[in-house]
């Protein structure tokens, strides 16, 4: 696998997207909501969960991925979807609860959907793995040459749905890829106090998928793990399971306290940035200066800014809109009766 | 030598024990076919070290503490009167750990240091742990420095070493030789098995596994039978040759040579086309300037080369003291140290 300078520059650029995304999601999920916090308040009411620091998984998977794989994301979608190619607008205005937003308003950050993309994310935790199995199952029947790829946490890790998953994935051999993104903490339960298994990886042995444990903070060896899983799941080898260990460097939402951080673990997992790792290995290898990644973040914020503009511009969608593009329209009566 | 001073003032022979609990999950499991080692048949072998330390006299155990508590795991289900104590170190879940680990228990004066990883494990282990030996129990089929060995055995050989039975010493310790990178006259790193230029810029997932990249091989011994890089001169009859009289072997590989089909990774047996084999001898530094490219030590990519820059590869005999299981048992036995009086 070719790791040029070409590849890892627009991995390095996507990371910085994803960062300079999140970092402004976040200044203004905070509009309107302080000094006394109200989650209700401001242009973005309700949760928010944000991907910095994770980014490496996102953009070193999805680097491999085309337009018509199927991914599932979960209640931390915004990295996934932003590697996976979306329209930053539609997706900044669905955020707002705009009508011009991917799902006209409705879904909110955490319900990004996006067809185009074959993209589908949820807070049900590991309530998207097994709709990505399910989404193999149609690939292989149908002889594509497509890969349906799982973004989920380590807590999701110990519901039953992903060992269902794993089970069947492997059963009919089918072309999945399970990203497992160890951040250590699920909300603020520590892994060691809810995983028998010291990493997820050796969950693989049991249902005989091969499975690898990767640096989550360094994009070159997610992208160098995923890459052999995609390309096995595109010969009809069948499916992988990757671990990526990495950190989130926001609170599991906005506003979270962190009260479960032992002291002094967010300053030493922020040591290892995988955004200045990757700049410190491009600069090394005289592929990146100083005026470069300057250009990069300066691009980036002003393609977010315009993303912010036209999401603040968007209308909301109208109240009669409420139970459009709710529920599945039946096609024809007989449709209509298999449905019910 | 240092002896571990008891609560009551009496000297009680130690051993220092290192799991790494990361070995075993590599991309070899994707890219070839590595066994999957789980945490939980470390803490199995842990348990049955344990077992045969207490056994056969060995009072204090000093343990690397780990996030997964693989030591602590090991001594939830098993019952020993040896004492097994964790050096004090903070915990980074990084190969620092084991350097710092090995230089802490080496200090305290432990007879052995028993080791359960791969060979990337021991190679951060013997950075540290001075002239302490190593009891080596591999965790995976990519490995050449430590011995796929029944950790009870291994445990047996280590209390025999630990207890200073008269001849194993003399007869089941050897000094390892190693390969050592330098910048100008600074050590940067250490091997303990082989080095590869490999055509690649980074460290990204550590192995490596195309053969088409790998510029050259430098091998701390001519080894044979073995897989990984080190595999390339195995099955190698120039190899053998050249190797008569050397030390190590420096082999330079590229299109135009000999193809020998060797296995560099469990089960992904691909042919390898060696230009020359060189004999190296000890201290003979050997310059890369192969640059860019990376040099994996012991399989896994390590030290970046960047354009414009080189380092040296020296074979050296100040490598680890390593016990030899069988070896360390056979002279054990021929002193009576596992006779008992009914």
């Amino acid at each position: 696998m070719a790791l040029s300078r070409e590849t890892l520059l627009g991995l390095y650029e996507m990371m910085v997207k994803i960062r300079t995304f999140e970092e402004r999601v976040a200044e203004i999920y905070y509009e309107g909501k302080q000094p006394v916090f109200n989650i209700a308040a401001g242009p973005v009411p309700g949760e928010m969960h944000l991907y910095s620091g994770q980014e490496a998984v996102a953009a070193g998977v999805c680097a491999h991925l085309r337009p018509d794989d199927p991914v599932t994301s979960t209640h931390r979608p915004h990295g996934h979807l932003i590697a996976k190619g979306v329209d930053l607008k539609r997706m900044m205005a669905e955020i707002f609860g705009k009508e011009t937003g991917l799902c006209h308003g409705k879904g909110g950050h955490m319900h990004l959907f996006d067809p185009e993309l074959h993209f589908g994310c949820g807070g049900i935790v590991g309530g998207g793995i097994p709709h990505a199995v399910g989404a193999a199952l149609a690939i292989k029947k149908r002889g594509e040459d497509r890969v349906a790829v799982s973004f989920f946490g380590e807590g999701a890790a110990n519901i039953g749905a992903f060992h269902e998953s794993l089970n069947l994935a492997a059963l009919w051999k089918l072309p999945a890829v399970f990203i497992v993104e160890d951040n250590l903490y699920a909300i603020s339960v520590p892994k060691t106090a809810s995983t028998a298994v010291r990493s997820n990886a050796e969950r693989g042995a049991a249902y005989g998928i091969p499975a690898v444990q990767v640096d989550g903070q360094d994009v070159v060896a997610v992208y160098e793990a995923a890459g052999e899983a995609v390309e096995r799941a595109r010969r009809g080898e069948g499916p992988t399971l990757i671990e990526a260990v990495c950190y989130r460097f926001r609170g599991h939402f906005e506003g979270d306290p962190e009260h479960y951080l032992p002291e002094g673990t967010k300053e030493q997992w922020k040591q290892r940035d995988p955004i200045a790792l990757l700049a410190k290995q491009l600069k090394d290898q005289g592929w990146l200066t100083d005026e470069d990644a300057q250009a990069i973040e300066e691009r980036m914020t002003a393609l977010i800014a315009e993303a912010e503009a036209f999401a603040r511009e968007s209308a909301y969608p109208p109240p009669e809109a409420a139970l459009t593009d709710v529920f599945v329209q039946a096609e024809s009566p007989r449709e209509e009766q298999s449905h019910g | 030598m240092i002896m571990i001073p008891a609560a009551g003032g009496t000297m009680q022979p130690a051993v220092g024990l290192i799991a790494n609990p990361a070995s075993g999950k590599d991309i070899r499991r994707l890219i070839a076919h590595g066994s999957v080692f789980d945490n939980n048949e470390k803490a199995n072998i842990i348990r049955r070290v344990l077992q045969a330390l207490d056994a056969f006299g060995v009072k204090q155990v000093l343990a690397m503490p780990d996030l997964y508590g693989l030591v602590l795991r090991a001594l939830e289900d098993t019952q020993v009167g040896l004492r097994v104590e964790f050096v004090n170190i903070s915990v980074t879940n990084t190969a620092a750990d084991s350097r710092l680990a090995a230089a802490v228990m080496a200090q305290a004066g432990v007879r052995c240091i028993v080791t359960v990883g791969g060979d990337g494990t021991n190679r951060v282990v013997a950075q540290g742990c001075g002239d302490v030996p190593l009891v080596p129990i591999s965790t995976g089929t990519n490995n050449v420095f430590p011995s796929l060995v029944e950790s009870t055995l291994a445990g047996m050989a280590a209390a025999a070493v630990a207890c200073d039975v008269e001849p194993v010493w003399d007869r089941a310790v050897r000094q390892a030789r190693r390969l050592e990178i330098v910048r100008g006259n600074t050590l940067v790193e250490t091997a303990l098995v082989d080095v590869v230029v490999y055509d690649e810029r980074f460290v990204a997932t550590r192995a490596i596994w195309d053969a088409d990249k790998m510029r050259a091989l430098f091998l701390t011994a001519p080894y044979r039978g073995t897989i990984g890089a080190s595999a390339i001169a195995a099955y190698l009859p120039q190899a053998e040759e050249v190797a008569r009289d050397a030390a190590g072997l420096y082999v330079e590989l590229g299109p135009g040579g000999t193809h020998v089909m060797a296995p560099i990774a469990p089960g992904l047996i691909v042919p390898v086309s060696v230009r020359v084999v060189h004999p190296l001898e000890l201290e003979q530094t050997i310059p890369v300037t192969y640059a860019p490219s990376i040099l994996a030590l012991d399989g896994e990519r390590e030290v970046p080369v960047p354009p414009g820059t080189s380092v040296g590869v020296r074979l050296s005999s100040h490598g680890p003291y390593v016990v030899d299981v069988q070896a360390a048992l056979q002279a054990a036995v021929k002193a009576g140290f596992f006779i008992r009086k009914p």
